[in-house]
């Protein structure tokens, strides 16, 4: 009978294993069940909890992976679905879970589980995702909250529509004497904008596929929803901006997702997977450089009592070296050449959880392709789809008849939404487990405190000089330098704890000891009156405690 | 038996509630510009404790069903109701549809006096609205939402803990604020037991103080050279946590007024911020108080002290809200009336005058939600003795208050210092009105608001001509003047489309064209295409006036609808 119930599940579970190891874009109810898959299989190593429902009813998954006291621990955050139109985000965020489960029973991994706690975030924009698998596919950021995008008082009026019935949106073009568009002469699938200074006149007007509905000139501005998870962070922030929401940190899940990250003191790094990058290209800190980066001053002409308000501008001068060893770790890794085109976002999410949150903060879209400079983006789009047999990206223009342009020629097509960020499925299983290797590699470098060179010298008459190095033998700082002042980081302390006959002659019982770079030691003297075992503890948070205890004779 | 008891309590509760309600007018005679008979009977010498402000707002809703509506902002921290008093004419025009005046108190702990002014204002308007011609008028044509406390929970901590008139300036949410994952755990000790926070001082031959001879209660350092008796050891406390600090964790630890989602920047930048804009409920309440009242076109906020009337920017070039030149001209025009008002405050703009905030409330009203707003810094010692040279408070407090704010210099022992003495003045001195200056400032405070709401847009339609056109159709034209000085749309209100422009409706016929006259004498107009019906009217200035026309078939009573979220909802029949 068990034999039996035992054979029907490995039957079962290698009917499923294709299944992972091929691996698509999730919808949400897969990711879902991809999610709960690891806390039944691995209840001794992680716990799968819902931190809010978004306005769409949809829930913020969190993963924590790891071992005894998670929350005192080095932790790392990584997280998916920075914003919605980015799949491939939430497949690495969530590969790289199913992953290190997977290997949870080698060596490397069990210990590595040991030391580190993981935070993985599958989706942080689970509203806008699942565009990508509903009937018209666009690429939509914003979650399901109804919102006045265009700030016209009308709410949601103007969504999109799919004029020739291939469920994507692409684009659409209207032949007008007066257009605004030319055909790029490189690709003429490409429309440009004309260019007056070279004596070109546009023949198209361009736009979104759909329909004007509240009749404003603007096609498609107001559809769906919503705010972007990122753009509604505090840092640089954009009061009224697209997208942005009502202030920084409006909707239920940024702050859930905030709440949860603000009370775990232990993360030292956060992985996103967005369109943000800085692995392929580190974050620079102005030249020339001096300890400490650049601090800008603001509103420096206030007179009273209070401190003024120093804002930072630029990463900070130790910060910017382990940005680039470990951008060069994922180039390494990976195997990736050069770096996306850089994207700005107001309120984005791996910024703020540099400057904000003040944590060592890394991200990447892991998937691009080259672009010269003397091209668009979408002319590298598709000379990189040919060459590497990407087909099916481009509708190619198709006449339609359209209810706002009587009379006129108008057609739709273009690039497909979603190709050129997200790959297609069949590499994700590459991509997946190269961003495994070098999420593992950069775990390894946590910061680690150990006691070293502890003396103990006797100074006559039962009184002991006791000296420890405090050392952190990991690669990072016990605490990125932006976070060393901040209030949401705990300051490591050094407590002794004498014998009951023991006294304390010289030296504080409790004392704080400073942020500590990769391989960096703090040195501690007390002297102390008796024999007997003395106590030391060390640590916070985030680096873990240390304990030991010396005699003294 | 339950009979005998019930007839005398009966008796007793309708001779109690008379005596509460009228107070026997022969034996009053009425000072000029105050309620001689009030419904609701208090004094001005006092400060309300959190249920004492409930109480009295209830009273007051009580005795003044046709002008008075409480309603409940949201919840404190530990769960005590944030309210506000809504204050307007019920009888006419429903109050969301009048322009709004907002005020709250206390958003800082220990700035209590701020709620009592509040009060005052509150109490005030409702008992001369049946007398006084000008706050019968006010209130027909606006509406005041009161929140007297915006942080219940503090306002009681500070009147029942110990505390000095200094703390707490924050809320009570815990706050590490030594960064060691205790929480709130080194606190002020009341080492006397005498329910205040004052000052610790030990003799110390090599001590920088010595008792002042005037007056031997205060400590005054000693000049370079001179030998020194005593040495200043800061306020009441010992090390709670043993780990070699004093008080350097103590309740909250935050600021209330850093937390407002406009021009926000984290704890790194501005101290006292929280994790994020709204970390604290009660902020969050008044968030949602200001977005579920979008007719607040004018705001105050209570604070203390230093006599000051405060105006944006907040920071330096740093914000998105924009001050135009018509904004320039309301925000002083008020401002410096209020110096007029409030003797002895001046006009101050917060980021050059006093110093750089970030996420304060203040950004929140007038960046986020367009409407025009001051702090006031409530007490200055100038009000001591009227005078700005002799602001000697031992003086003050000698002559003035009898020595009833001061706790004697008295010895204790410390932990770690050994012997010491404790004393200073009381925690109700220092930032907070004695109490026969309360009533006067709190006039003048009130005086300052109601001039303010008095400025708010006052929208009228002076005229609706009616015309004939060839065809049988009808040319109407409506004028809409503005008589007040605060226009419909702030500058930031107008920029980022923050409230609807203001709709000019026109009633009866059909609409066959609508168009803003933007010129009358020379009778140039801006058609506008969709929905002529309805005309949206971007802004109407300050003392301004806008023409409306529309080109109209069949109807013959016209009428003209206006509805501006922030200048109120007026209406007129032609002819």
């Amino acid at each position: 009978m068990r034999l039996k119930t035992a054979f029907v599940f490995i039957i079962l579970w290698l009917a499923i294993l294709p299944l992972f190891s091929q691996y698509k874009y999730s919808d949400f109810s897969t990711l879902t069940r991809r999610i709960n898959v690891l806390k039944d299989k691995y209840p001794r190593l992680c716990t799968v909890k819902s931190l809010v429902k978004t306005a769409g009813g949809r829930e913020i998954w969190v993963l924590t992976a790891g071992t005894g006291n998670m929350d005192e621990k080095p932790g790392i955050v990584i997280c998916g679905g920075i914003e919605g139109n980015h799949l491939l985000g939430q497949e690495i965020a969530m590969g790289f879970a199913e992953k290190l489960l997977e290997n949870s029973s080698s060596q490397e991994i069990r210990n590595l589980l040991e030391k580190v706690t993981f935070y993985v975030f599958p989706n942080l924009s689970p509203d806008a995702a699942q565009q990508y698998f509903s009937d018209i596919r666009y690429e939509r950021v914003a979650n399901a909250r109804p919102c006045d995008d265009d700030r016209d008082f009308l709410i949601d009026e103007d969504p999109f529509e799919d004029l020739n019935n291939d469920g994507l949106i692409t684009l659409m073009r209207i032949y007008d004497p007066a257009g605004t568009h030319i055909e790029n002469v490189r690709d003429n699938r490409l429309m440009v904008p004309a260019d007056l200074s070279r004596g070109e006149k546009g023949k198209y007007l361009v736009y979104s596929e759909g329909i004007d509905n509240d009749d404003d000139g603007l096609f498609n501005e107001d559809g769906e929803g919503g705010v972007n998870f990122n753009n509604n962070l505090t840092w640089k922030y954009e009061h009224f901006g697209k997208n942005a929401g009502l202030h920084p940190v409006s909707e239920p899940e940024t702050k859930a997702v905030l709440d949860f990250l603000f009370d775990r003191f232990n993360v030292f790094a956060v992985f996103a997977f967005g369109p943000q990058d800085n692995l392929g290209q580190p974050m620079k800190s102005p030249e020339p450089k001096s300890a400490g980066g650049e601090k800008g001053q603001d509103g420096d002409e206030g007179r009273w009592f209070m401190p003024r308000p120093v804002s930072l501008k630029s990463v900070l001068k130790s910060d910017e070296l382990i940005n680039i060893m470990v951008s060069d770790k994922y180039h390494e890794i990976t195997g990736a050449k050069g770096a996306p085109v850089a994207a700005a976002a107001p309120g984005n999410f791996m910024e703020w959880a540099y400057y904000h949150y003040g944590r060592y903060s890394f991200s990447t879209p892991g998937w691009w392709f080259p672009i010269e400079k003397s091209e668009t983006r979408e002319e590298a789009f598709l000379k990189f789809a040919e060459k590497t047999g990407m087909n099916d990206v481009f509708v190619p223009w198709s006449e339609i008849s359209h209810p706002g342009f009587p009379g006129k020629k108008v057609e739709v097509g273009g690039i497909k939404p979603f190709v050129m960020i997200n790959p297609p499925a069949d590499t994700l299983g590459d991509l997946i487990e190269a961003h495994y290797r070098f999420l593992v590699a950069a775990s390894l470098m946590h910061p680690e405190l150990e006691f070293l060179d502890i003396k103990t010298e006797n100074a006559g008459d039962n009184i002991f000089r006791l000296t420890v190095k405090v050392h952190n033998k990991g690669l990072f700082a016990t605490c990125a330098e932006v976070g060393d002042e901040s209030i949401w980081t705990r300051i490591m302390r050094i407590v002794i704890t004498p014998a009951r006959n023991q006294t304390i002659i010289s030296g504080l019982k409790t004392q704080r000891i400073k942020r500590l770079q990769g391989n960096e030691t703090a040195e501690f003297t007390w002297l102390i009156s008796g024999k007997g075992s003395t106590g030391i503890s060390a640590g916070a948070a985030n680096t873990g405690f240390i304990s030991t205890s010396i005699d003294l004779k | 038996m339950t009979r005998r008891i019930a007839i005398p309590i009966l008796f007793l509760a309708i001779s109690l509630s008379f005596q509460a309600r009228a107070q026997n007018a022969e034996l009053f005679f009425k000072a000029a510009g105050s309620p001689s008979n009030p419904k609701v009977s208090t004094s001005w010498n006092k400060y309300f404790t959190y249920e004492g402000i409930m109480d009295f707002c209830r009273k007051l809703a009580k005795e003044h069903p046709d002008l008075v509506t409480l309603e409940t902002a949201g919840k404190s921290y530990k769960g005590r109701d944030i309210i506000a008093i809504v204050i307007s004419e019920k009888k006419g025009q429903s109050p969301d549809k009048k322009p709004g005046f907002y005020i709250d108190g206390n958003i800082h702990s220990n700035e209590i006096q701020g709620s009592d002014m509040a009060l005052y204002t509150a109490w005030y308007l409702c008992e001369m609205y049946k007398t006084n011609s000008f706050i019968n008028q006010l209130l027909k044509d606006k509406v005041f939402y009161i929140l007297p406390t915006i942080n219940p929970d503090a306002r009681q901590y500070f009147m029942d803990e110990p505390n000095s008139t200094h703390s707490p300036r924050s809320g009570l949410v815990p706050f590490d604020n030594d960064r060691d994952g205790l929480y709130d755990e080194d606190g002020y000790d009341d080492l006397n037991n005498d329910g205040v926070i004052s000052m610790m001082r030990r003799k110390n031959p090599d001590g920088k103080y010595i008792t002042d001879p005037k007056d031997p209660r205060r400590m005054i350092m000693v000049k370079p050279g001179e030998k020194g008796e005593y040495e200043l050891l800061g306020l009441e406390g010992i090390d709670n946590d043993n780990d070699g600090l004093i008080n350097e964790d103590g309740i909250g630890g935050y600021d209330p007024n850093r937390d407002f989602g406009f021009n926000w920047e984290p704890n790194i930048v501005q101290w006292g911020a929280g994790k994020y804009p709204f970390s604290f409920p009660e902020n969050q309440a008044v968030r949602d108080f200001s977005l579920k009242h979008r007719n607040i076109a004018g705001a105050q906020s209570f604070h203390n002290a230093g006599g000051m009337i405060l105006r944006g920017p907040s920071a330096k070039d740093t914000g998105t809200e924009v001050f135009t030149r018509a904004d320039e001209m309301v925000i002083n025009t008020i401002g410096k009336k209020g110096e007029k008002i409030i003797p002895g405050y001046s006009l101050l703009t917060i980021w050059k005058d006093l110093y750089p905030v970030y996420g304060g409330e203040l950004d929140w009203w007038y960046g986020a939600i367009g409407s025009y707003i001051f702090s006031n810094e409530l007490w200055t010692q100038r009000l001591m003795f009227n005078d700005t040279s002799n602001v000697d408070e031992y003086e003050f407090e000698r002559l003035l208050l009898f020595e009833d704010a001061f706790i004697p210099w008295k010895e204790a022992d410390h932990p770690v210092y050994g012997k010491i003495e404790i004393g200073g003045f009381d925690k109700n001195f220092g930032r907070i009105h004695p109490g026969f200056l309360l009533e006067s400032d709190a006039h003048r405070n009130a005086a300052f608001c109601i001039y303010n709401a008095w400025t708010m847009p006052k929208l009228e339609i002076s005229s609706i001509n009616v015309r004939d056109l060839p065809g049988g159709l009808k040319e109407v034209t409506a004028t809409i003047a503005n008589t007040q000085l605060m226009p419909t749309h702030s500058g930031t209100n107008l920029k980022y489309k923050i409230d609807p422009p203001d709709y000019v409706y026109l009633d009866g016929g059909k609409v066959i064209a609508g168009m803003i006259v933007t010129d009358i004498d020379r009778n140039i107009t801006v058609e506008q295409k969709k929905n002529p019906q309805r005309i949206e009217v971007s802004n109407i200035e300050g003392y301004g006036r806008v023409h409306v026309r529309w080109i109209v078939k069949g109807g013959s009573r016209y009428g003209v609808r206006v509805e501006s979220v922030k200048g109120g909802h007026v209406s007129r029949q032609a002819g």
